[in-house]
């Protein structure tokens, strides 16, 4: 990537300061870096971000969540314990636009770094706050993790077996990175109205609700009706069957979504069976809701009775929607992720690997994301930064390296 | 319950009421007199402050997204509700809807007394006025390029290919444009081999790696979340996508094309595991109700038959709850204090935790994890949440006063802006209501332009 083709990203310019932890504030930077922000990384000269130890360890100690997920920000180690590191902080917020962060309620204001100092400091300045449960309410203080933010936020109770332990929803990490969409999306809104009025603002983020946004009807169903919506299993909605996950004759999984009655004609002509869609059988979608049993019971002895491509196949040729249960093997041997390029391979010097990461989406025509590099070494650009920003000279740096500041 | 149906090219065409339901549509406004046009009643009257604290910017440009007009032509949620959020934050959104039909979504899910309106489209359908447009028709294509070019966004969801085949190609759209945004979502992608097919939100779930992933090892998957998951996550990455597009529009006037596969959005959320894949060959596999990389992380039966949630994600977490269970000895460096300990001891540890959390009603179990600060959470649901004191103090729940249904409760607008919070004016509208308002005042076409375009059905 040369260095005109970068100015061009719409959000060249922008400079942000990444000094939360984990997933959910440090995405929103994460994206708003593939479009052309330059993200500082401030992190604990000690340890920094405890991402750099979650998931599987790579040779350099850095596991391989830190690699992919901390791209293109440079690291800038800061202790924000020590009043001389919190000065440090203060100049580079001067000179930022964004700062995201996901302390405990409380925390940066017992640093003296709350919304008041540093909006004082920096009057445009717009700052993302992710907490478990917001910065107001009865449980702020409360810590929260995505683990406990998909129970709370609704999602938990619905996975699983009838009856049965809820599941962990497919990933422990979903709500981390739906918060940082949503902060991702405040953050630009709040650039937007800034561009226009020189005034910042900041985000109140809470886990919890990123979830809670993505349970459709289940809201206004239980206050209208009082239904309370129970867990799924594999093959359960409430307007549509049949719907869910099939065994194929191979032990492989398929999915399969008759949402309307077209489709479900579709399916039973791929089948082989067009007169399950007759108007005396099961063509309407409300008498295949009384029948979930029989019509389940029917998908699934044709899915047992073909090997996963095969009901594929079928279904495809009869435009019925179906799909793969992917694994990650079946993902890296598919078509369309290759055609997509929706991964990477990316060569890490220091780890002598290469190593595969998702592309940035959303793709756009005129200016793709891109990736300039993986998450960096602790403190790879202390430097760097602390020269370029605050002009400050080397004995200076070996100064506050020697205190223990940086 | 689903929401995605990238068929709606079929959808809008063919559709699931029968066309003869047309006549007894009723209208929303007096078909075509010339006289002002008023606003409309329930819009006015659903209109209120998000939050109780804070005060409604008096005028919507106050907030960031006002004087930005987007057209959202898509079926169900996949992209639409991008268009959601940003009318929450002031932008103004027209429904463009098939005069016969409109949206699926109005007849997806729990009905209500309003025959065009279940309470998801109630919900979803927050904040937008309905314009109707048979697209199908020349002229209708060319009614629906005026409106394009008055705007700032187009968000579409139909198959690959179908926009195209209407004479409604990026290039026809640009034309009239040159500075349009536009989000296109489907299942696959505009691009690759599998662009054409079929794909709706349970699909995606599948193909993007996530419904491998949820249910007990060697078991049957099963459903992971909501039905529409992956809806709004190709939503909230279209969102940004549209924002970081205006940004680069007002530098430089130029317009472009968001292209989002729903799978992309789901396969984009899963941390790690295409590197793990990449590099060492790993599989990850169902998981159950723990997690691969901590113990105990996961969800434990109350002794009164409920569940709670419990991460200890770190040793130190692990040590707060040792306390809470007073056995601060399970936390000792001899024992369980390392997560590498814990994770080598899976089931010893999770059985310790089985039969604490087991010996404890909920509430109990709650109050001496939260007593030593242990990351801990009820398994909520929807009946337990309109308990919650907190949901209530975030304003989560916004109750609406809906005439002919009474009160209606839905999610509330995030992320929460300080200075601008964003609002929600009215539920999902009635087809067809603000058809006239938008003809007349936007596009300027006189009264007897508009009877003709009804009578031939274009509108």
């Amino acid at each position: 990537m040369t260095q005109e083709t970068r100015a061009a990203l719409p959000l060249a310019g922008i400079r942000v300061i990444d000094v939360a932890t984990v997933i959910a504030a440090p995405y929103c930077a994460s994206i708003l870096g593939e479009f052309g922000a330059d993200v500082l990384k401030v992190e604990h000269p000690v340890g920094g971000d405890a991402l750099r130890r979650f998931g599987t360890p790579t040779s350099r100690g850095d596991t391989l969540t830190w690699l992919s997920e901390a791209r293109n920000k440079r690291s800038v180690t800061i202790d924000l314990h020590r009043p001389e590191g919190v000065e440090l902080f203060k100049k580079l917020v001067e000179q930022s636009d964004v700062v995201c962060e996901n302390f405990r309620p409380g925390t940066l204001e017992k640093w003296g770094l709350g919304w008041e100092v540093l909006h004082a400091i920096n009057p445009r300045l717009i700052m993302l706050r992710v907490t478990g449960y917001g910065q107001t309410g009865p449980y702020k203080d409360r810590p929260g993790f995505a683990r406990v933010a998909h129970a709370v936020g609704g999602i938990v109770y619905l996975a699983g077996m009838p009856k049965g332990t809820p599941v962990t929803p497919g990933s422990t990490t979903l709500g981390d990175y739906l918060t940082g969409l949503y902060g991702c999306l405040g953050v630009l809104m709040a650039l937007r109205y800034r561009d226009r009025t020189g005034c910042g603002q900041y985000i109140d983020a809470a886990l919890y609700e990123s979830v809670f946004r993505c349970t459709d009807e289940l809201a206004p169903a239980y206050s209208m009706y009082g239904i309370v919506r129970e867990r799924h299993g594999p093959t359960h909605n409430d307007f549509a069957c049949p719907y869910g996950h099939f065994p194929t004759k191979d032990g492989k999984w398929v999915a399969i979504a008759c949402t309307t009655d077209k489709l479900f004609q579709r399916l039973a002509n791929a089948m082989g069976r067009p007169e399950l869609a007759s108007f005396s059988t099961y063509g309407e979608q409300k008498t295949r809701l009384e029948h979930r049993h029989d019509v389940n019971e029917i998908v699934r002895d044709w899915c047992g009775s073909l090997t996963r491509d095969e009901v594929l196949n079928r279904c495809y040729a009869a435009e019925a929607p179906a799909g793969p249960l992917n694994n990650i093997a079946d993902i890296f041997g598919d078509r369309q992720f290759h055609a997509r390029r929706n991964m990477v391979a990316i060569d890490v010097e220091d780890i002598g690997e290469t190593i595969m990461v998702p592309t940035p989406i959303p793709k756009m025509s005129e200016t793709p994301g891109e990736i300039r590099h993986l998450g960096p070494r602790l403190g790879e650009h202390t430097d760097e930064v602390l020269r370029e920003l605050l002009g400050m000279n080397d004995q200076q740096i070996e100064e506050l390296r020697h205190k223990h500041v940086i | 319950m689903q929401m995605t149906e990238q068929q709606s090219a079929d959808v809008q065409v063919m559709g699931d009421t029968p066309h003869s339901a047309s006549e007894s549509l009723p209208e929303s406004h007096p078909a075509a007199d010339s006289a002002p046009v008023e606003p409309d009643a329930e819009q006015a009257h659903t209109r209120y402050a998000i939050s109780p604290q804070r005060e409604l910017p008096a005028e919507d440009d106050k907030l960031p997204m006002s004087g930005i007009r987007i057209i959202d032509v898509g079926n169900f949620l996949a992209g639409p509700y991008a268009a959601s959020i940003l009318s929450e934050f002031g932008a103004e959104v027209l429904k463009v809807e098939h005069p016969i039909s409109g949206d699926p979504m109005r007849r997806f899910g729990t009905p209500t007394r309003r025959h065009d309106a279940s309470l998801a489209w109630l919900s979803e359908g927050r904040n937008r006025k309905s314009v109707t447009i048979d697209l199908r028709q020349k002229e209708g294509v060319q009614l629906f390029l005026k409106l394009i070019a008055k705007s700032d966004v187009l968000i579409e969801n139909f198959r690959p290919g179908t926009m195209e085949e209407w004479g409604l190609s990026w290039k026809e759209l640009s034309a009239v444009n040159p500075g349009l945004v536009m989000l296109r979502v489907s299942g696959y992608g505009q691009t690759g081999p599998y662009r054409r097919r079929s794909g709706i939100a349970h699909i995606a779930h599948a193909f993007g790696g996530l419904s491998y992933l949820a249910g007990f090892p060697g078991e049957t998957p099963v459903i992971p979340s909501t039905a529409p998951l992956g809806d709004y996550m190709a939503s909230l990455y279209g969102a940004v996508g549209i924002m970081i597009g205006l940004r680069h529009r007002e530098k430089t006037g130029r317009g472009q094309v968001i292209d989002i596969g729903i799978y992309e959005a789901v396969f984009r959320q899963l941390d790690e595991i295409a590197a793990a894949y990449g590099l060492y060959g790993k599989i990850r596999e169902r998981e159950g109700s723990g997690s691969f990389v901590a113990v105990p992380h996961g969800h434990f039966r109350t002794a009164d038959d409920k569940w709670v949630a419990i991460a200890c994600t770190t040793d130190k977490m692990f040590e707060r709850l040792s306390e809470a269970m007073e056995r601060p000895e399970l936390a000792s460096a001899g024992l369980y204090g390392e997560q590498r300990k814990r994770l080598a001891a899976r089931d010893t540890v999770n059985q310790i935790v089985i039969e604490w959390v087991g010996s404890l009603s909920r509430d109990e179990v709650l109050a001496r994890c939260l007593a030593k600060e242990v990351p801990v959470g009820k398994v909520n649901s929807i009946a337990d949440i309109f308990e919650d004191e907190h949901f209530q103090a975030r304003g989560n729940l916004e109750h609406v006063q809906e005439d002919g249904l009474g009160e209606v409760v839905i999610p509330g607008v995030i992320p929460k802006l300080s200075e601008t919070p964003g609002r929600i004016t009215n539920l999902g509208p009635p087809l067809g209501n603000a058809t006239y308002e938008i003809l007349r005042e936007l596009l300027e076409i006189s009264g007897d332009e508009i009877r003709r375009l009804r009578q031939h059905k274009i509108i």
